[in-house]
C-alpha cells in the first residue's frame, strides 16, 4: 500500500500540492486526471520521491520513505523548544485552557503557523531520528519495487535495448546476468520487439520506446507501476499500442497509478479516478461516478472540455 | 634521443589527459551534487578551491612545486616523468572539470530520473548513464584539451625530463644548428597535433554512429 499523508509541495513560492492525502491499495488502478498545473504529475513523482515533498510523509508497505514530518507527530511537537516556550508563555499569561486541552491548542497553533524551526533541541531531534530508525527505509530499495514510466520515455541512450532492461536488476544484484537476460528476452517477446534487443533507443519509434520503457520497469518485477502521462508525447497512431500494453498489465493485477489525459482509458481500466484541481484532490470515486455523475463544478467544467 | 623525447611527450600528454579526465569528472560531479547536506557542500567547496588554485597559477610553477615540494615532502621517490604526468593531470583536471560540468548539464535530466526511478543510486546512474553520454558530448572540447597538453608538455624540461623540446634543445646546442633544429621542432609539434586532430575526429564519428537521429 502506498500511503500519502498530508503532502505539501512548494516550488519556491508556488504551492503545487496542498494537503494531499490518499492511499493506494494493492491491486488498485488509480487514474489521476485534472487540468494542467493541478499537481497530478508532482503527486505521482512524490510517491517515489523523484520530487521531495515540502511537508508530509509517504509510506510504502508500512515503511517511511520521506524524512519524518514533525507536524504529523504531536508527540514529537511536544518535545520541541517552540512548544515549551509557547506553553510557558500561555501559562504565565493565564489561560482558561488546562492540561491536555492547552497542549492540543498549542499543537494546533504550531501546525497552523508552521512555527517549528531548524533548532528545536536535542530531545526533539532524537525523537525524529527514532521515527526514521524504526520505520524509515532507503528510498532506492523502494524505488526498485516501484516501476516508473515517463512522458518522454527516458530510455538510457548509451545502452542498447537489452542493456536497458537488464541493467538495474543486475547492478542491484536482484538477478544474475543470465536470469536477467532470459527475463528481458521474454518481456521483449511479449511486446513483439525481440528483434530490437540489440539496437539503440534512438532508432526506435515513440511507441516502441514507450513499450520498452514499460518492460524496463517490469524487468524489476515491481509491485507498483507509476505512469506519468505515458502517451502524451506519442504520435496519435502509436497511442493505441501503449494503452493496449497497459491494459494487459492491469488485467494481470498490477497495482497502477496513472496520470493521463486518455479519458476513455480511465473509464475502462480505472478502479478509482482521482480529480485534482489547484493542488488538491477535489473529487474521487469509481469511474462511473466521476464520469457519469460528477459533483464538483470544476470537475464538470473539466469533463465538458475533454470529453 | 628524439624518439625518446617523442615517446615522453606523447605518454605524458595522454596519461595526463586520462588522469585529468578522472579528476575532472569527479570534481564536476562534486560541483553538481545536490548541496543541501553538509558532506556534499564540503566536496563542492573542495572542487571550487581546487579549480581556483590550479587555474590561478602557471603550469610551470605547479610542475616545480610537484617536483621540488610535493613529492620530497611525501617522501616518495618516483621518476620525474611520472611526477610530470601527475602534475599535468592535476592541472588539466581543473580545466576538464568545467568541460565535464557543461557536458553533464547537457545530458537530458530524464536520464538521471530514469536511473534513480529503477532503484540505482546517484553514483551508479552518474557513472554508467550520465557521464558516458556527457563524455560523448564533450569529445571535441576534450580533444582540444589533448592538443593543449601535447604542446604544454614542452615545459617539462624544467624538471629535467627529456621530452621533444628538450631533445631538440640538446641537439641544437651540440651541433650549433639552432635554426634548423627549432624549425624542425615546430614542424614535429604541428604534425603531432594534426595526427591528434584526425584521431579525435575518428573517435567522434565512431561514437556518433550509435545515435543517428
Amino acid at each position: 500500500m502506498i500511503d500519502v499523508k498530508n503532502l505539501y509541495k512548494n516550488f519556491g513560492k508556488v504551492k503545487v500540492l496542498k494537503a494531499v492525502s490518499t492511499q493506494i491499495e494493492k491491486g488498485e488502478k488509480v487514474v489521476i486526471v485534472g487540468p494542467s498545473g493541478s499537481g497530478k504529475s508532482t503527486l505521482l513523482r512524490c510517491m517515489n520521491l523523484l520530487e521531495e515533498p515540502t511537508y508530509g510523509e509517504v509510506w510504502v508497505d508500512g515503511k517511511l520513505i520521506t524524512p519524518p514530518d514533525p507536524y504529523l507527530h504531536p508527540d514529537i511537537i511536544v518535545k520541541s523548544k517552540t512548544f515549551n516556550k509557547l506553553k510557558k508563555l500561555r501559562e504565565s499569561a493565564g489561560t482558561y485552557l488546562e492540561g491536555e486541552k492547552l497542549v492540543q491548542a498549542i499543537i494546533k497553533e504550531i501546525k497552523d503557523g508552521d512555527l517549528l524551526g531548524k533548532f528545536e533541541g536535542r530531545e526533539y531531534k532524537n525523537a525524529l531520528k527514532d521515527v526514521y530508525r524504526t520505520y524509515g527505509v532507503p528510498v532506492d530499495r523502494v524505488r526498485a519495487r516501484m516501476g516508473m514510466v515517463f512522458q518522454h520515455f527516458n530510455l538510457f541512450n548509451n545502452k542498447n535495448v537489452l542493456q536497458n532492461l537488464i541493467m538495474a536488476p543486475v547492478l542491484l544484484h536482484l538477478q544474475t546476468k543470465e536470469e536477467a537476460e532470459d527475463n528481458a528476452m521474454r518481456l521483449l517477446k511479449r511486446i513483439g520487439l525481440q528483434d530490437k534487443a540489440y539496437v539503440y533507443p534512438s532508432t526506435l519509434s515513440g511507441g516502441q520506446k514507450q513499450r520498452i520503457a514499460i518492460v524496463r520497469a517490469l524487468a524489476m518485477n515491481p509491485d507498483y507501476m507509476l505512469f506519468d502521462e505515458p502517451t502524451s508525447a506519442l504520435d496519435p497512431e502509436m497511442v493505441g499500442e501503449v494503452l493496449e500494453l497497459m491494459k494487459e498489465l492491469a488485467d494481470d493485477g498490477m497495482t497502477m497509478v496513472i496520470v493521463t489525459h486518455e479519458m476513455g482509458f480511465a473509464r475502462e481500466v480505472a478502479t478509482r479516478v482521482m480529480f485534482m484541481d489547484d493542488g488538491r484532490i477535489t473529487e474521487e470515486g469509481p469511474p462511473e461516478k466521476i464520469f457519469g455523475a460528477p459533483e464538483n463544478p470544476r470537475l464538470k467544467e473539466f469533463l465538458s472540455k475533454v470529453l | 634521443m628524439v624518439l625518446e623525447g617523442l615517446r615522453a611527450t606523447l605518454l605524458i600528454a595522454i596519461f595526463g589527459l586520462l588522469i585529468g579526465l578522472i579528476i575532472g569528472s569527479l570534481l564536476a560531479v562534486f560541483k553538481l551534487l545536490p548541496s543541501r547536506k553538509l558532506f556534499p557542500r564540503i566536496l563542492n567547496g573542495f572542487a571550487n578551491v581546487y579549480v581556483t588554485l590550479f587555474r590561478g597559477t602557471p603550469m610551470v610553477v605547479q610542475l616545480l612545486i610537484v617536483h621540488f615540494v610535493l613529492f620530497p615532502l611525501i617522501g616518495i621517490n618516483i621518476p620525474a616523468e611520472v611526477e610530470g604526468t601527475i602534475a599535468f593531470g592535476l592541472n588539466s583536471g581543473a580545466y576538464i572539470c568545467e568541460i565535464m560540468r557543461g557536458g553533464i548539464l547537457s545530458v537530458d535530466k530524464g536520464q538521471m530520473e530514469a536511473g534513480r526511478a529503477v532503484g540505482l543510486s546517484y553514483g551508479q546512474t552518474m557513472l554508467r548513464i550520465v557521464i558516458p553520454q556527457a563524455i560523448k558530448n564533450v569529445i571535441p572540447t576534450l580533444g582540444n584539451e589533448l592538443i593543449v597538453l601535447i604542446k604544454e608538455t614542452s615545459v617539462i624540461g624544467f624538471i629535467a625530463v627529456t621530452d621533444l623540446t628538450r631533445a631538440f634543445q640538446t641537439m641544437a646546442s651540440n651541433s650549433y644548428q639552432y635554426i634548423i633544429s627549432y624549425l624542425v621542432l615546430a614542424v614535429v609539434y604541428l604534425v603531432l597535433v594534426l595526427i591528434a586532430t584526425v584521431i579525435i575526429r575518428f573517435i567522434e564519428r565512431r561514437l556518433r554512429a550509435g545515435d543517428r537521429r
